[in-house]
């Protein structure tokens, strides 16, 4: 084989076959025949992305054009695919997380009907094949294409028990706020045709730093735009209110899409165009401060929530809130980096999370849990270290990519990093206080409940395990390097992705010393929250009703409800006018009255058709008079 | 000439199949027979096999954009013929005359698509129509049949009497009937008396192809006619006499289009308007039918308006078109025992691959997209654009396609959401043959190339 890089279509390629098959013969095919092929496809594409990587790690990327997509006039878009540092660290992601949780799906699923369970596994693997789609696209529009698609797959998994109408509410409300973003997504997109006249990122990056195609307004216009239509995708303010609700759909759902992957879009569609970011102050600082916003905004709200899968949702916010003031910073890397750990210890808690939901029966409110660690020994383990891994304590993977996001925090603004530190200490409380409450202590459901309390199965718990261990050590290949010199493997690795941009913008150095003091005052403060939450929930679960402050809390700031005032309900009435008024009496009224004329005239036209053969004649004459009067007197 | 003879000696030999014959089924299959043999022997001469050498003085010439017409033109018939031969049985007793008459008929339309003097114009126009006055009157005992067939000479012959008034008056002119010597319009002021002449031919023409002022006749005719007839009358002769007029006005009377393009313009808006508006009212289907033939007319006229290469593909297309999708609806209309849009109420519960093949006939002639009636409106539009001067003429067309909706798919209302006792008796054969034409009026639709192709090979 010349070069293993020209096999990159197939990555894509085996989940769109797997959900071919699994779609068309859900009704035909086995369970375990669906599970196969849905797990298989993925397993596939991690194998050939693997191959991929390894060669991308010897130093060989590439763009492959497959064939022209849209032409029209001088604007040639290709169906192309761009495999370098960033592509190929995300294709590990989405195809390895997402090859767990199609496992972990053959188990946690296992109870839908083989109709049902044949859709769950079609749509899993559209969606992963519109991921892929997203990471590899060389252009704005095959970015945009996988886009669309994660947002369909997200409508169709969030409803996908659709006859709950309530959660069909849910999707409706996430694919509403995501075409929001994506709206704006499209403008941007129009405006770098309008101005570039193609769309693949290196003529836009070319026309960015060389050219005079783009005006500083441009490019902060469509950063600008861009990142709305992150806020969108990646659930930040003012679009995040979705992702929480989004916990209607099935548990392995909430892993693979609303925490490890699809959310993420946002982070990878800034990076990809880093350089564009660098090149605008302005946008940078709006996304600081949008990212710090959200991460303190939903810290806060996850302090209160008692749905097991709600604080985990909200922590995802916050999480992700986390990395946009890594891109915001201008640290690239760190936000790729708090990507990849992130998707490792947030899968496993949302499958973890699940796995306890399994064995309560169906149960999401932690109020009701409690001495789980008795019952499910590696979920309660598993758990653990996903929850010590998000806290950010030393040597877990969190701490570092948490670490090197404050340090950057810390060179921009000593405010914004304490502002990142507090939310970091908050997410340590949060956490605690949900491991707290539904591991330790004693059980507070009923009986039924106690005695149905089971270790999950192996499809289940491998993957627990799996992802468990890459939480632990996944931090190694980033060490900073004040730590250990060429420590942090993952910079060398995306170097050439970020290399253009460190040139446009200054670096805020933090000496050695003062990292060390940085990390050392936040681990200790940590782990001391850790120790302070751990110790008040095991002991006495808050299990009674927010009151007070906690109240504002626990109703997520009334942030929905301020949504459905100022914009829902207008936006309401405005129809309500349209349709009651402006519709009946202005439109139906130009309608109806051109159909009047219509018919009038008919009738009217239709008495020259008198049925006398003398008076056809007669007209004709007098026609042809006309004309020849018209022709040879009036007209020159 | 291929076609021109053998359609000819057809004639004839159906005129003594009715005595030699007792079989109805024999004369049908011999009359289905030699129009597939025209159709063979004029396809043969477009690769350019000649079976008969005639010296014609350059009277008529067969070039390629005639002989692809004319093969277009047999194989509408070839449709109208599988789909309606039968009905022919009904009218009256002379079953293999009607046959006859329509080979006559075919030999007219071939002269009026290749002629070069406008004598041979002149006489394939009266071949067409003297059996059309006939064909009109077929049904002896119906006093509207009798009728319609009276007013269709009497307003005829006065078309008649145009034609040939106009062709004296460009004879004085010119000194000739010479298409090619004729070189109208190359001095700057040309004479009155051929602007004089070529408004009368273009005054006749209107009235054959029913262009406004000169459209009374046909609702009349159309609707009195025996159904099969008027099937004929509105597709295949409409067509063939198009493809008269647009050779007239583009090649004889090209150099003066400055003088006639207005009146054309004029023609063609007028056409539409009275064709759409009183189609609306109509509550008769054969009736609405005869309208919108003239609706549709105003359509063609934009191409003879035009006049370009869009025009000349444009006007192919939408003679298929329109024929095929006209020849469907008649088919059916004609085996319907209720002409009203009320006779239509349920057909779709009953026969749904009948409604659908009419569905899909109708949504052509309203120009919805995947048809091939959209297409060919498509190409009229543009080339009514390309032509530059009349833009008004091009939204004008538009909002009458639209009022053209309201009429068309009332039939479509009344066949699936109205609650009726529809029927009609159709044979497998019939049913295959509709399928045929609906799945071509579609392929054409999408792929338009399939016919327009021939125009350049």
């Amino acid at each position: 084989m010349k070069n293993i890089l020209e096999l990159a279509y197939l990555v894509p390629l085996f989940p769109l076959i797997g959900f071919l098959i699994n779609g068309l013969g859900r009704k035909s095919l086995s369970k375990s025949m669906i599970g196969i092929i849905g797990s298989g496809a993925i397993l596939a594409s991690f194998v050939v992305s693997l191959l991929i990587f390894f060669q991308v790690k010897g130093g060989n990327t590439d763009t492959l054009n497959y064939f022209s997509f849209i032409r029209a006039g001088a604007v040639n878009i290709p169906f192309a695919f761009q495999i370098d540092q960033l592509s190929s660290i995300f294709l590990l992601i989405i195809t390895g997380v997402g090859f767990l949780i199609h496992v972990y799906s053959t188990s946690y699923m296992h109870e839908e009907k083989t109709e049902h369970f044949g859709r769950y596994f079609a749509y899993l693997n559209l969606f992963v094949f519109s991921m892929l789609l997203l990471v590899m696209g060389a252009n704005y529009v095959i970015m945009f294409i996988g886009w669309e698609g994660v947002g369909l797959c997200s409508y169709l998994l969030i409803g996908f028990w659709f006859k709950n109408p309530e959660y069909n509410k849910a999707a409706n409300k996430a694919f509403i706020m995501n075409r929001i973003g994506d709206l704006a997504f499209l403008i941007a997109i129009f405006w770098i045709i309008g101005k570039v006249g193609s769309v693949g990122y290196s003529e836009v990056i070319a026309a960015a730093t060389e050219g005079s195609k783009f005006t500083t307004t441009d490019i902060t216009g469509i950063t600008i735009l861009l990142f709305i239509g992150a806020t969108g995708k990646s659930a930040q303010i003012p679009l995040y209110t979705w992702l929480p609700d989004a916990m209607a759909g099935p548990t392995p759902v909430s892993a693979l899409i609303h925490a490890a992957t699809m959310v993420t879009a946002g982070i990878y569609m800034i990076a990809r165009s880093n350089v564009l970011y660098s090149m605008s102050p302005l946008t940078l600082n709006i996304i600081t401060y949008v990212g710090l916003a959200t991460a303190l905004l939903a810290a806060t709200i996850a302090l209160k929530q008692n749905d097991i899968k709600k604080v985990l949702a909200y922590s995802t916010v916050s999480q992700l809130g986390y990395m946009f003031l890594a891109l915001g910073t201008g640290a690239y890397v760190a936000a790729v980096f708090h990507v990849m750990t992130h998707a490792f210890f947030k899968a496993l808690l949302f499958l973890g999370s699940g796995s306890v939901i399994h064995a309560m029966g169906g149960e999401q409110d932690i109020r009701k849990m409690g001495g789980l660690n008795k019952y499910m020994k590696v979920t309660h383990i598993t758990f653990l270290l996903g929850c010590l891994a998000i806290a950010g304590i030393p040597l877990f993977s969190g701490f570092f990519s948490k670490d090197e996001i404050l340090a950057s925090a810390f060179g921009k603004s000593p405010v914004i990093y304490a502002v990142g530190l507090f939310t970091a200490l908050l997410t340590a409380f949060y956490m605690f206080r949900l491991y707290a409450t539904t591991f330790r202590g004693s059980f507070r459901g009923t009986h039924e409940q106690e005695h149905h309390l089971h270790e999950s199965p192996s499809a289940i718990t491998i993957p627990l395990v799996v992802l468990a261990v890459l939480s632990v050590i996944g931090g190694f290949i980033g060490i900073p390097e004040f730590m250990m010199h060429g420590g942090h493997k993952l910079a060398e690795f995306l170097q050439p992705i970020v290399a253009p941009s460190a040139k446009l913008l200054p670096v805020h150095e933090v000496s050695h010393s003062t990292e060390w003091i940085l990390t050392g005052v936040s681990s200790a403060l940590i782990i001391g929250v850790v120790f302070f939450a751990w110790n008040k929930f095991s002991r006495k679960p808050d299990t009674g009703e927010a009151t007070g402050f906690g109240k504002v809390l626990a109703n997520k700031w009334y942030v929905d409800e301020l949504y459905e005032k100022a914009i829902v309900n207008p936006l309401a009435k405005l129809g309500g006018f349209f349709n009651n008024i402006f519709e009946k009496l202005v439109v139906d009224g130009l309608v109806n009255g051109v159909g009047r004329l219509v018919s009038y005239s008919s009738r009217q036209l239709r008495l020259l058709q008198s049925g006398q053969v003398g008076s056809y004649v007669l007209l004709m004459v007098l026609s042809i008079l006309l004309v020849f009067v018209i022709q040879f007197f009036l007209r020159k | 000439m291929n076609a021109l003879i053998i359609s000819a000696i057809l004639g004839v030999i159906m005129m003594f199949s009715g005595i030699l014959l007792k079989q109805k089924s024999g004369v049908r299959g011999i009359a289905i027979g030699g129009l597939v043999l025209v159709l063979l022997s004029n396809v043969l001469e477009m690769n350019g096999t000649h079976f008969f050498n005639v010296n014609l003085h350059g009277m008529m010439e067969f070039d390629h954009f005639s002989l692809l017409f004319v093969s277009v033109i047999i194989g509408a018939m070839l449709f109208y013929f599988i789909l309606s031969a039968r009905d022919m049985e009904k009218v009256g007793g002379y079953y293999a005359e009607y046959f006859a008459l329509l080979f006559f008929i075919l030999c007219g339309i071939v002269l009026v698509t290749s002629f070069k003097s406008l004598l041979i114009l002149f006489l394939g126009i009266e071949i067409i129509s003297i059996p059309l006055y006939i064909l009109t009157g077929s049904d002896k005992r119906n006093l509207k049949s009798n009728e319609a067939s009276l007013k269709y000479l009497l307003t005829g012959s006065f078309s008649t009497g145009l034609m040939l008034m106009g062709i004296a008056l460009i004879y004085g002119a010119t000194g000739t009937f010479d298409v090619a010597k004729m070189k109208l319009g190359l001095s700057e002021q040309p004479e009155l008396l051929a602007i004089a002449g070529m408004l009368l031919l273009l005054f006749s023409m209107s009235f054959k192809v029913s262009a406004a002022p000169f459209h009374f006749w046909t609702p009349d005719v159309y609707d009195g006619a025996p159904t099969v007839f008027t099937a004929f009358m509105a597709t295949i002769v409409k067509a063939a006499v198009f493809i008269g007029f647009i050779r007239l006005f583009g090649d004889t009377f090209g150099g003066m289009a400055p003088k006639w393009q207005f009146w054309v313009a004029v023609l063609a808006a007028a056409t539409l308007f009275i064709g759409n508006i009183t189609a609306v009212f109509q509550q008769s289907v054969k009736r609405m039918l005869a309208y919108s033939s003239i609706a549709q007319a105003g359509f063609m006229l934009l191409a003879l308006f035009a006049m370009n290469q869009d025009a000349r593909e444009g006007i192919l297309l939408y003679s298929v078109a329109y024929s095929l999708a006209t020849i469907g609806i008649f088919a059916v209309l004609g085996r319907m025992n209720d002409y009203t849009f009320e006779g239509f109420n349920g057909l779709a519960r009953r026969q749904p691959l009948v409604a659908a093949v009419l569905t899909i006939c109708l949504l052509s002639l309203a120009g919805i997209p995947l048809t091939a009636g959209f297409l060919a409106k498509f190409y009229m539009l543009k080339a009514a654009m390309a032509a530059g001067t009349q833009f008004w003429l091009v939204i004008f067309a538009v909002l009458m396609a639209a009022v053209s909706v309201y009429y068309y798919f009332r039939v479509i209302q009344a066949m699936y959401f109205k609650e009726g006792e529809a029927n009609v008796t159709v044979s497998a054969g019939f049913k295959t043959a509709l399928v045929v034409l609906a799945a071509l009026i579609i392929v054409l639709g999408v792929a338009p190339e399939l016919i327009l192709y021939w125009l350049y090979f």
